[in-house]
């Protein structure tokens, strides 16, 4: 269900060995406590037929911090039959102003992927 | 003098490296290219991790700082190089303060699997302050 307000950070995955959306890919957020030093996972979803994933976190609960988005690429690849270099994408990052709005995609083939921040 | 033996006295006498003065160059390489200034990346700090197949459990092989070249020479030797998971930690934001700057990746952590050992793995790092990417290459 989505929420009365879009998720102030989004991401979009593309397969770019294919050149196609990477749909149904597992993925999950995470925040560093930093007091303990652990991560929490806060949500998990997977992605649509156009490689989005909505919904990810509220803007209530967007605060600054260390946040991690985690790419379950290789199920992704070997649901398609493939074997990959990357069992899994994490990607670390860090929010000083979350008023802000935040895309991650993740461009990723079977070996090599990149990441930017968008808005 | 051949660009494999230049490598070769190169991994021998810069500092930083856990492992010196290896008789052959690493299987895994890497190589960081700060693509924002189109420069190599320099002194940036790196881990090499590899992880326990039963315990899932990382251990850490090296450490060491990029050269001059943004390479690491010396990261593993050929019989440590087991088929399995790896990963490599860069010290991406440290290195961007470094310079005066912020960085949107507190570190960067790539995480790879190797079967065929005998082959060589160079996992490069493209890095600006906003955007990386990495390759497997050889």
């Amino acid at each position: 269900m989505a929420a009365a307000e879009s998720s102030p950070l989004t991401t979009h995955v593309l397969n770019s060995g294919d050149g196609v959306p990477a749909a149904r890919m597992a993925l999950s957020l995470h925040r560093l406590d930093a007091q303990l030093m652990i991560w929490s996972m806060l949500s998990v979803g997977t992605t649509d037929k156009d490689g989005r994933c909505s919904g990810l976190i509220a803007r209530g609960a967007f605060g600054p911090g260390m946040y991690k988005l985690r790419f379950e690429t290789g199920s992704y690849w070997e649901s398609r039959g493939q074997n990959s270099f990357y069992p899994y994408v994490e990607v670390v990052f860090s929010i000083t102003e979350p008023e802000q709005r935040f895309h991650l995609p993740l461009l990723m083939s079977r070996f090599s992927y990149s990441t930017y921040r968008g808005s | 003098m051949s660009a494999h033996r230049l490598q070769q006295l190169k991994g021998h006498i810069l500092p930083g490296n856990k492992i010196t003065a290896m008789a052959a160059p690493s299987p895994l390489t890497t190589h960081v290219l700060n693509t924002a200034m189109g420069v190599p990346g320099a002194n940036m700090g790196l881990s090499l991790y590899r992880q326990d197949p039963s315990t899932s459990a990382w251990s850490l092989i090296t450490t060491g700082i990029t050269n001059a070249d943004g390479r690491c020479p010396g990261l593993i030797t050929t019989e440590m190089f087991t088929s399995g998971v790896y990963r490599l930690h860069f010290e991406t934001a440290q290195y961007w303060e470094s310079m005066g700057e912020t960085c949107f990746y507190p570190y960067v952590e790539i995480v790879f699997t190797t079967n065929d050992p005998g082959k060589k793995y160079h996992v490069p790092l493209l890095l600006s302050r906003f955007s990386y990417s990495t390759y497997r290459g050889s």
